[in-house]
């Protein structure tokens, strides 16, 4: 199972996969543009005013009977950071055509209305209906305040700024309550505009009768120019380590470690970074896991992520706000092990089994099927499953500890209680 | 085997063995992945039973929970590690009802069926292991204590009901999980472990053939009580314990939640037509295609987290519908008007024929995913109820079986309202 890729016009291009696997027609398309914090508050509206109407569906109300009559139809939208880009995604997804009562006949009927909403959200050309507007900034503004409601996300996002303070990297994926006070309706309208017409878009298929579906989309989509220039991030070499910490009236305390890894996608060693990640603190058999929580009993939860764009390795971890400085230093500890080559055979090979067999369950999920090539499509190199795979197969124990060697500790963030202040 | 069709046109192939476990088996052609989920029919509220048909006992509440932590110890190596060794995954869950433990592998599905049916039938605990895993479960509670929803959904169950320990978080409090023993969990561990109260279902790249031999040729003999299981439940009045709560947490806005107590008066399919029908209520409001949401979003009294449920068993039964907002109280009204309206008013018929539908729409893409069809079957199983018959089931109802259950069932006065509001930063 692969994609096939379509040039569909300048920018925008098509990715299609054919299978009868699934019951259900996906179309993800994603639109790019650089992370900047001018625009990024304006591109998080988009998807709030998308779902208030369309041209045709002047409502949400409407918009739904629309889907409701689809047999479930659905369309959702959503803003992604990746690197130091900032990604629209348009998803619409049907029942497959042939499983319905009526037969195929939704087909057309249901890429129109997706359309539509896309393209004719409800207003004109210069700007979306005012009171729609009005409300769907209120529901940003009460998004962004309610961020401390999730803990752990809420220590993550803090994590984050104050690690990339100076860099774009540091800009929240749906932008901030102070630009979203002066910003206009018609800024936004203009903005979408933009995106629309002249960032690369892509837009990715997976079903049944895709020459049928690539040829009615292939009429819907206009002529256009590719204008936005995109950046790859900047690395920080050397970052000087800073440690913060803050208070809330919570229970549990949630502790942020992020390295610099000096290592990207694009870097030959960059397989050796993800499975140094996996043995560090990607699945529940990592170093992590079973030190901070089997053995120690420290934290329910303990883990790392890699972020390959930007070069950032996070470990998280919820634990009791007197015993954060155990676990700081048990986690300190792993990394130290492994730069000096504490690595066994099983833990390489387990881990990269592990990363192989999520590699190959993509395939059994549409969505995760399309969004494994998001990495791929920022960093301008798409590499398929088998790509992936091979690349997994061939790290070596020796690449993993240089890898590793690379970390450089850039933040330490905790949020705590109040009152266990030491 | 049994063959089951299902409404997408698969086969699942059913089976009840000697040793009384009841197996599905879904084979998916074309896809990698297999996940298969070993569940026992014993969950949080299972706290008061005849211990080998005789004696009641009461354990601690959070066992169920604690000992499904547990099962995952082993004397030598590790669960994770065993499953991990070939890129498998394992994990497992607890419920009010249920307790279930799964797996998902591209690799080697025979080999992971093996492992997963040894732990789950091997329990290694000792006074060490049960010890250290209580610091575990207290951050595991405590990180439950900072999600708001989570506080809110407790709150409103505790003050719904005065003795069901369906009131109780799933995994306890801090103090009774540090009260349960060895003994407790191992007396738990065999009434309530015996093939004759579980059900294994798979769905993946399998063999239906194949993987029923296997699960025959290693299911262990069961040495324990082997038996019927009596649970004994506490009497519960009518009415509920408080109609009204509030509490604080730091959030940054108030969030509303009412809860509906029911008597839980359905078993087998009139059960699951019951949770149809009180899903298409909750949409017909809640919906983005209701105009009650549209009405209340326009007026800003809801937002995106506007949603309702209901859940049901033989031994409690409770909706509940709720919302982020900034003014509960209104929220509150304007609720209460909507609800009282369409026990008066009859239901659009066209309304209710899209949300069928999109139900239909739902339903049939929901044979995709492998976890959601592997424990509906499972749970529906348990319920007695007949799962693959859900779309019939569907055809089969009408705009005044909701308008019924709205007027049964959406009774102010059971009642509870709960109502979270942020601290002040100087409090």
């Amino acid at each position: 199972m692969n994609f096939v890729q379509r040039d569909l016009a300048e920018g925008v291009r098509l990715h299609l996969c054919e299978t009868e696997k699934f019951k259900t027609l996906n179309c993800k398309i994603f639109i790019q543009q650089n992370l900047e914090k001018q625009t990024a508050t304006s591109t998080a509206l988009i998807p709030l005013l998308l779902r208030r109407g369309s041209g045709k569906f002047p409502s949400t109300l409407e918009i739904a009977k629309e889907l409701e009559n689809l047999y479930a139809a659905n369309f959702s939208s959503d803003v992604l950071k990746i690197g130091e880009r900032q990604i629209l995604e348009l998803h619409y997804q049907m029942i497959d055509s042939s499983l319905l009562p009526e037969g195929d006949t939704l087909l057309e009927r249901g890429l129109e209305t997706f359309w539509d909403i896309i393209t004719n959200p409800a207003g004109s050309t210069e700007a979306f209906i005012d009171s729609y507007y009005k409300q769907e900034k209120q529901s940003l503004k009460q998004d962004l305040e309610g961020l401390v409601n999730e803990k752990r996300s809420y220590a993550i996002k803090r994590a984050i700024e104050t690690m990339c303070a100076n860099e774009p990297f540091g800009i929240y994926k749906y932008g901030e309550p102070a630009t979203l006070e002066n910003l206009k309706n018609e800024d936004v309208r203009l903005h979408y505009g933009n995106l629309l017409s002249s960032c690369p878009m892509d837009i990715f298929l997976v079903g049944r009768d895709l020459d049928r579906v690539a040829e009615f989309i292939g009429g819907l989509v206009e002529k256009r120019e590719s204008k936005q220039k995109l950046k790859l991030p900047q690395n920080v070499e050397n970052p000087e380590e800073k440690v913060m910490e803050e208070n809330m009236n919570m229970q549990q305390a949630v502790l942020i470690m992020g390295y610099r890894t000096n290592c990207t996608y694009l870097d030959d060693d960059y397989y050796d970074l993800v499975v140094g990640n996996g043995i560090l603190g990607g699945f529940a058999h990592s170093k992590l896991f079973m030190n901070v929580r089997e053995k120690a009993s420290l934290a329910y939860y303990v883990g790392s992520n890699l972020e390959g764009t930007k070069g950032i390795l996070l470990i998280n971890a919820g634990i009791n706000g007197d015993q954060k400085e155990q676990a700081m230093e048990i986690i300190r500890e792993q990394i130290s092990k492994m730069k000096a080559g504490e690595i066994t055979e099983h833990e390489l090979e387990q881990t990269k089994q592990g990363l192989i067999s999520s590699a190959n369950a993509a395939q059994d999920s549409p969505a995760a099927f399309i969004d494994r090539n998001l990495i791929g499509l920022v960093n301008g190199q798409l590499r398929d499953s088998a790509q992936v795979i091979e690349a997994i197969r061939n790290v070596r124990k020796e690449g993993v500890i240089k890898a590793m060697e690379r970390l450089s500790l850039d933040t330490t963030y905790i949020l705590s209680p109040n009152g266990q202040e030491d | 085997m049994e063959q089951i069709k299902t409404p997408t046109g698969e086969i699942i192939y059913k089976d009840n063995l000697q040793n009384g476990l009841t197996v599905f088996l879904l084979p998916k052609p074309g896809f990698l992945r297999t996940y298969a989920v070993l569940s026992t029919k014993y969950g949080s509220i299972d706290s008061s039973f005849k211990a080998f048909g005789k004696d009641v006992v009461n354990v601690p509440p959070g066992i169920a929970h604690f000992l499904e932590h547990k099962l995952f110890e082993e004397e030598e190596g590790n669960v994770f590690e065993r499953f991990a060794s070939f890129g498998a995954s394992v994990n497992a869950f607890t419920s009010h009802t249920q307790t279930s433990y799964l797996f998902a592998t591209i690799e080697d599905w025979q080999k992971a069926l093996v492992q997963l049916i040894e732990f789950v039938n091997k329990p290694y605990l000792t006074e060490d292991n049960v010890e250290k895993e209580k610091g575990i479960i207290e951050q595991e509670l405590r990180m439950y204590e900072d999600h708001p929803d989570q506080r809110l959904h407790t709150s409103v169950l505790e003050n719904l009901y005065y003795q069901n320990p369906v009131r109780l978080d799933i995994g306890g409090t801090v103090e009774s999980v540090n009260q349960i023993t060895v003994d407790d969990l191992l007396l738990c561990y065999r009434n309530f472990y015996q093939p004759g109260n579980m059900a294994l279902a798979i769905v993946g790249a399998i063999d239906p053939t194949e993987a029923l031999q296997i699960i025959k040729d290693n299911y262990p003999e069961w040495e324990h009580y082997n038996g019927t299981i009596e649970r004994v439940h506490p009497e519960e009045p009518a009415k509920v314990q408080n109609s009204w709560v509030e509490e604080k947490l730091q959030i940054s806005r108030p969030r509303y939640l009412v809860g509906f107590k029911h008597d839980p008066i359905w078993q087998g399919e009139d059960l699951l037509r019951q949770q149809i029908i009180m899903g298409l209520v909750w949409r017909l409001i809640t919906g983005r295609g209701s105009k009650y949401f549209t009405q209340l979003y326009d007026a800003n009294l809801v937002d995106n987290s506007f949603g309702a449920s209901f859940s049901g068993d033989t031994r409690f039964a409770y909706s509940m519908i709720g919302s982020d907002t900034d003014e509960p109280e209104r929220l509150h009204g304007e609720l209460t008007k909507i609800i009282n309206g369409l026990k008066a008013e009859k239901l659009e018929p066209a309304q209710v024929e899209r949300l069928k539908r999109q139900l239909y729409g739902r339903h049939i893409a929901s044979y995709d995913s492998f976890e959601y069809v592997a424990n509906r079957y499972i749970s529906h199983h348990f319920d007695n109820a007949p799962y693959h018959l859900f779309l019939d089931m569907v055809q089969n109802i009408s705009p005044s079986d909701l308008q019924d259950a709205i007027v049964n069932l959406l009774d102010w006065e059971r009642s509870t309202v709960s109502i979270l509001r942020p601290v002040s930063f100087s409090e």
